[in-house]
């Protein structure tokens, strides 16, 4: 019982630690001018500001839309993609070239061309996230593909089922661990390329939000949207661990 | 159904050597509702021959017939029981079972359900109908594998050395079940297995086979009565004979 109580509690110790030093070196012996590195108590005000103008809400909502818009569109590409390419060695062969060429471009690379091709506003934001996205997601579908056990895909085959019955009741849900994976790699992704996006071409958004506040000399509400990247980072990890969890095989 | 193995060669071929000849020149008639043992030592290409007839691989010449059609690709009417367990994993025992059957459409959602639970409550898995595969035991497992392929009423099922990964006990219970199966549905079965003990239990004709190139050696007619006794005086002899003759050399 004490062994529990111990370890829920390690992991808070070090944050503990770093808000005490925190507020030691700005607020409490003011060695750090507040215009550096705002204080924590400075930190808390904004946040209780942003809470209630509503502020944090409604620009966590709008990245949070951007991440999902784009998170689905690459789903949405790269699964059938991922399954096709993974089940037909040619198909895969065509592909790789390309596919090895464009997956190491950071995807804020493609910043100038979005603005270029979608202007303003959510759409360059959502193309950014799925270039970001697409080539995890992709990569992992085709591994999980080929890695379906072949006894599984022989056994259907031997019990009357189609190459179409295979796909869907076998190499699917076979594959359905790794897409998971991906997807989970492919949102710490997009919310990464959601700050950097809202950055540039964005009026809306957490990135957006903590750019300006740095321009209006308040570094405050600039740690307020760092932090609450985190905490959205953390909430995400959370749950697709517990789907990764729920899912045996 | 019947099976007829025509002129049969295999060969691979392998970076290292040229063309690597598995099976040479094999014939072999398989008879309707007959129990057929290819026995022989490990690359003698017992199973090749088993996945040739399955339609899994393609040989190098030579065709198999099945029921009076060419063998060229996997289908339902062969059933194949895998030595690796190949139960879905992400089916329930009970899904598991009725796939076969939704693939090839035979019966309603309802009835395919009842057939199903029969089969389980014959085998004693029916308080495991709802359990997950990787919740089961090995020998569970492969009964699961067996009965999903008997309700799918595959006339012919090929089964690659199912029982090697059990312990004794289990292997001889499932042997049991498994003939116990075969006089009632009267299914074709061809059975890969180096055990003798094993082949002189459950076949009426023991293909013996040879390795490099794979070859057939001799056909033993095994004309005992069933249920047979391991002690019994015409099994040792007979277990003998064949242990004798055969070349297990690895």
């Amino acid at each position: 019982m004490f062994d529990n109580y111990k370890n829920k509690f390690v992991p808070l110790i070090l944050p503990i630690c770093i808000i005490i030093f925190w507020y030691l070196i700005t607020e409490g012996w003011g060695i750090v001018n507040p215009y550096i590195l705002p204080g924590p108590i400075t930190v808390c005000q904004s946040a209780w500001e942003l809470i209630l103008n509503g502020k944090l809400l409604t620009n966590t909502l709008d990245t949070l839309y951007k991440v999902f818009a784009g998170l689905i569109l690459a789903a949405v590409v790269a699964i059938p993609l991922g399954i096709l390419l993974g089940w037909y060695k040619t198909l895969e062969d065509i592909a790789t070239l390309v596919i090895s060429v464009l997956r190491p471009i950071p995807p804020v690379a493609w910043i100038p061309f979005s603005i270029l091709w979608f202007g303003i506003g959510m759409f360059p934001a959502v193309f950014i996230i799925f270039m970001g996205c697409v080539f995890p997601i992709l990569v992992y579908t085709i591994d999980g593909v080929k890695r379906t056990d072949k006894v599984l895909i022989e056994s259907a085959q031997t019990l009357g089922a189609s190459d179409w019955n295979v796909l869907k009741r076998v190499i699917l849900p076979s594959t359905v661990p790794y897409i998971v994976s991906g997807l989970k790699v492919g949102i710490g992704i997009a919310l990464m390329c959601t700050i950097s996006a809202e950055m540039v071409g964005s009026s809306s958004g957490l990135g957006y939000m903590i750019l300006t506040a740095t321009s209006l000399f308040d570094p405050g509400t600039t740690v307020v949207g760092m932090l609450d990247i985190g905490l959205i980072g953390i909430i995400f990890d959370y749950i697709f661990t517990k789907i990764q969890n729920r899912i045996f095989w | 159904m019947s099976i007829e193995v025509k002129n049969i060669n295999k060969s691979f071929k392998s970076k290292k050597t040229d063309n690597l000849s598995v099976l040479e020149g094999i014939n072999l008639h398989i008879d309707d509702g007959e129990f057929v043992c290819l026995l022989g030592p490990s690359g003698c290409g017992k199973t090749t021959l088993l996945r040739l007839i399955a339609g899994l691989d393609q040989p190098s010449s030579g065709e198999i017939i099945a029921n009076g059609d060419k063998v060229d690709k996997p289908s339902g009417d062969r059933a194949v029981i895998f030595q690796q367990y190949s139960l879905f994993p992400w089916l329930t025992v009970l899904q598991n079972v009725t796939f076969g059957l939704e693939m090839t459409k035979k019966g309603s959602k309802e009835e395919n359900i009842a057939a199903a639970e029969r089969y389980l409550t014959s085998v004693g898995l029916i308080d495991f109908k709802d359990s997950y595969p990787h919740e089961l035991s090995g020998g569970m497992k492969q009964r699961v594998a067996i009965i999903r392929s008997l309700l799918n009423h595959s006339p012919i099922l090929l089964m690659d050395e199912p029982f090697s990964a059990l312990d004794m006990q289990n292997r001889h219970k499932l042997q049991e079940q498994l003939i116990g199966v075969w006089k009632r549905f009267e299914n074709t079965i061809v059975f890969v297995t180096h055990d003798v003990d094993e082949a002189v239990y459950l076949a009426d004709k023991i293909v013996i086979m040879g390795k490099n190139p794979g070859r057939i050696e001799n056909v033993v007619e095994v004309d005992m009565e069933r249920p047979r006794k391991r002690d019994s005086q015409e099994f040792i002899a007979l277990q003998d004979s064949i242990v004798e003759n055969l070349d297990m050399g690895d």
